[in-house]
């Protein structure tokens, strides 16, 4: 307990609460020499709370000794090239590493967290909808400074945004994990960089979830003006929150591109790159680039709030609509970049389970790319309604409807792959599969939203949430779960249990599918989204009923995944060896790697996918001693 | 820095780019007070734009080939090379940002400002963009103490434009009735485009100056050498990025449009 406590996490939450409270401090002592409040709702005022926010997130990195090393650079000292680690066994996640392996464990722990936050919020909601009138969230309850309908409102905005965070969190760690690997590299391109991107992401979560205490907010994750610019002072928490966990992002995804430029092993040129790694960059180009724009659309609207700077006030000749385009620049590029590294994940996976080449590997790569590419000009398809020029809505449409292009190529060499295949079931395949059908039920439904006329009536409806839940499901859950019961040996030397990972897979499956085709059903007969409560008469009550039990069945699946995860961790099968009868170089040699990762480089001689080709043959290990690299 | 180029001519290079750089701002400005015309305002901030990042910024050292020891410093200065022209990318959508919402928020209007103040902050950071080639220059062939007193003068002039805007600018600007809109309807969005765009820029500046001292200091202190000092290049490329921002930020503040 005690080493917990004095760890690089514990440290770096004090010195978040010092920070919060030393940078609000000094806001306030200003106000009150300048004569101004300095109490509020919330005990500070908003500027105080604003700064107190900032302060604290950096003090978070200070205090938990992430930075150490660039500030001994910056006085001019030197530091070792790879520091020994002075942890072990499970004190090594919540210190401060540089070994990508461990960094992308701790994403993905801190990933699963958030899953567990986010999903949790739903299930409060899920409740209350279960039935018209208000249950429990009624209006006469007070928590927080919000009543029920208002705290509905917050859960379901924080759900949005947690749940996203997660997902970066999680294809980070799966990134973090697997591209070394892959590339046959001893570790990332930036390995302090590569730490400072998983730290910063501790206290945005912090900031996120201080937003629930601080009076909520009730703009959905789009945190829209002018609604936002009136919400209560935890709006100014979430948008802080997503800027510095934006950072992370950002940083993630310069780590991994310069990985992968500088980083590959003898031999490994642009089309032996393993499929997983294409999906990486594809990806991280987005993050790389578009996630400024989220942060700097949010930085107006808290400045707007701050200093009274209209931008997005009519009144004052601001431009409300400005804000969406702003936003939605990177917000729906986001969302390739959650499914992205899960498609990568899939072509990764199939061919190991269907033992036969991957069917058109160079089509795959690129329609990674031309996904990411294609996102970056679809963005206003979101704003069909929103008042923006007309002009606009014909080319979005189509822009839109241009990224079923890419997606299709994916889903015909998935089907070819599989094709006449030699199929085996364990659970990671099993995830896998899944995800390609939950995939495409996502991908089917999507089309309506893009086209205009069939948008303005399926436009903030339920429709819409059943599809995005599909598609982030099928792009990113599913193959998640695939990676962690496939990487999972890798990263421990023991195997998940394969019965509780078949039960978790056939639990949440089907459950899954009633939640969202529920979801539609009642979208497309005009359930709005974002509500707390539904008129009686609409004759929603059954199917509602319906889907919070389904939710509840994916929640109790989840359980079983986690006493899965963790009870595996010590008392797993042991698996040292290739489990899967891979060819990908990570699994010729005993699992768990150690630090450096490979003892002896290896060079590409070879096509990654030909599987079940006699005398086919991707790596060698060089013969010579331990090299360098 | 590429080794075929003796000193003399490299620092000559370094001051023909200056000159054509003064000359196009020159140009620029003559071209907005006489007649209006954007397009020419465009194509001449790209030509500067292209100018700095070739000749100050060295973008094609990106292309260098650097062996096949992963582990030696000059393969590893490649990718961290790499690295930081990422994060100039990535940062580059910010600003690129600000200048999408000018363009919704203002189109072809224009605060009223100091015209003369505009151009001589404007100079004062292109003749610091200058000096800083000159110090990185002289730390490619070894000369410390070119070094340290060139950057010393980057410094110094990077502090005065600075000061200049935020000190200076922006009170006169306020004087003027631009102010962040707090409830002035005369100025409408205005204000807050003007602080926004320019506030952005500055505290890129702040952290350029403080990236300068860094290097000043270590300089000092011997950590760099003509082979070994890439913590030099990458502050002068900072440097010359806050440059570069500058270049479209300036027209689009300054000179695009009409000054209501």
């Amino acid at each position: 307990m005690k080493r917990f406590f004095s760890s690089a996490f514990s440290r770096g939450l004090l010195w978040q609460l010092i920070g919060t409270l030393a940078g609000a401090g000094l806001v306030t002592g200003i106000r009150a020499l300048m004569g101004l409040s300095v109490t509020d709702t919330f005990f500070f005022t908003e500027p105080a709370w604003v700064l107190g926010g900032l302060v604290g997130a950096v003090s978070y990195l200070f205090g938990s000794g992430v930075t150490a090393d660039w500030v001994k650079w910056a006085r001019g000292m030197d530091t070792p090239e790879h520091p020994e680690e002075h942890f072990s066994g499970w004190e090594k996640y919540i210190n401060v590493s540089l070994d990508h392996k461990v960094i992308g464990i701790q994403y993905t722990i801190v990933a699963l967290l958030l899953i567990s936050i986010g999903g949790l919020f739903a299930l409060i909601f899920r409740t209350e909808l279960a039935a018209s009138e208000l249950q429990f969230l009624t209006t006469d309850m007070k928590l927080f400074g919000q009543n029920g309908p208002q705290l509905y409102n917050t859960l379901m905005s924080l759900h949005g945004m947690i749940m996203i965070v997660s997902i970066l969190l999680g294809i980070a760690g799966i990134m973090n994990y697997v591209v070394p690997l892959l590339l046959g590299a001893q570790d990332m391109a930036f390995p302090r960089l590569n730490a400072f991107s998983f730290w910063i992401a501790v206290p945005a979560a912090v900031l996120l979830l201080m937003s629930l205490v601080l009076g909520g907010f009730d703009t959905g994750w789009t945190g829209y003006p002018p609604l936002s610019a009136r919400a209560p002072v935890g709006m100014q928490m979430f948008f802080m929150g997503v800027f510095v966990a934006g950072w992370s992002s950002i940083l993630g995804a310069l780590n991994v591109i310069a990985t992968v430029l500088r980083m590959r092993a003898k031999g490994m040129t642009a089309w032996r790159l393993p499929i997983f790694v294409w999906a990486s960059v594809a990806t991280s180009i987005i993050a790389l680039t578009a996630t400024q724009l989220i942060g700097l659309s949010f930085q107006l609207v808290m400045f707007q709030r701050l200093f009274g700077m209209g931008f997005f006030d009519p009144a004052k000749g601001g431009n409300p609509v400005l804000f969406q385009h702003l936003f939605w620049f990177y917000s729906h590029p986001a969302v390739y970049v959650f499914i992205l590294p899960g498609l990568g994940v899939i072509s990764e996976l199939l061919p190991v389970f269907v033992r036969k080449p991957l069917f058109g590997y160079r089509w795959i790569a690129m329609s990674s790319l031309g996904i990411a590419l294609v996102g970056f000009v679809v963005w206003a398809h979101h704003m069909f309604t929103s008042g923006m020029n007309e002009y606009l809505r014909v080319p979005f449409m189509y822009s839109t409807l241009l990224v079923a292009v890419p997606t299709g190529v994916k889903f015909f060499s998935w089907v070819a792959t599989i094709w006449k295949g030699k199929i085996s079931t364990p659970t990671p395949m099993l995830f896998v599969l899944g995800g390609i059908v939950v995939f495409l039920m996502g991908g089917l439904s999507g089309p309506p939203n893009a086209t205009v006329s069939t948008d303005l009536h399926l436009h903030d409806t339920y429709f819409i949430v059943g599809h995005f839940h599909d598609t982030i499901f099928g792009g990113f859950v599913f193959p998640f779960f695939a990676a962690i019961y496939y990487w999972f040996p890798k990263a421990t030397g023991r195997r998940m249990n394969e019965t509780l990972g078949k039960l978790h897979f056939w639990l949440m499956t089907p459950s899954f599918f009633v939640l969202t085709f529920g979801m539609m059903y009642i979208g497309l007969l005009g359930m709005r989204r974002r509500i707390v409560d539904y008129d009686p008469a609409l004759g929603f009550d059954t199917t509602h009923l319906i889907l919070t039990i389904a939710g509840y069945l994916i929640a109790t699946s989840v359980l079983v995944f986690f006493y899965n995860f963790f009870n595996s961790i010590k008392n797993g099968e042991k698996a040292d060896g290739n489990v899967w009868n891979s060819r990908s170089p990570e699994w010729q040699v005993p699992s768990p790697m150690p630090t450096h990762n490979y003892d002896q480089a290896f060079e590409v001689v070879g096509e990654p996918y030909d599987y079940g080709l006699e005398g086919s043959k991707y790596i060698e290990f060089s013969t010579s001693a331990k090299s360098k690299h | 820095m590429s080794h075929t180029q003796d000193k003399t001519s490299a620092l000559g290079q370094g001051v023909l780019i200056f000159v054509y750089l003064a000359a196009l701002t020159v140009l620029e400005y003559f071209v907005a007070v006489t007649f209006n015309a954007v397009s020419i305002l465009v194509v001449v901030a790209v030509v500067k734009a292209a100018l700095v990042m070739y000749y100050y910024m060295h973008i094609y050292k990106l292309n260098s080939s650097d062996g096949d020891d992963h582990n030696s410093y000059q393969y590893k200065t490649g990718t961290n090379r790499i690295g930081l022209w990422l994060f100039l990318l990535s940062d580059s959508f910010v600003f690129a940002g600000l200048m999408v919402m000018r363009a919704n928020l203002l189109g072809l209007t224009r605060p009223h400002l100091n015209q003369l103040l505009g151009l001589a902050v404007t100079s004062v950071l292109l003749i610091s963009s200058f000096f800083m080639n000159r110090g990185e220059t002289a730390m490619a062939y070894g000369d410390k103490k070119a070094f340290m007193n060139n950057t010393l003068i980057t410094f110094v002039l990077g502090l005065g434009f600075l000061i200049g805007v935020v000190f200076v600018e922006w009170p006169l600007a306020a004087h003027e009735g631009l102010t962040a809109s707090f409830g002035n309807p005369a100025s409408g969005p205005m204000g807050g485009v003007f602080y926004m765009m320019t506030g952005m820029h500055a505290f890129h500046v702040l952290t350029g100056l403080i990236f300068l001292l860094i290097v000043w200091n270590n300089a000092r202190k011997g950590v760099y050498t003509a082979e070994k000092h890439w913590g030099v290049e990458a502050a002068a490329v900072y440097w010359h990025f806050v440059d570069l921002v500058w270049i479209f930020f300036y027209p689009a503040l300054y000179l695009i449009g009409k000054a209501v």
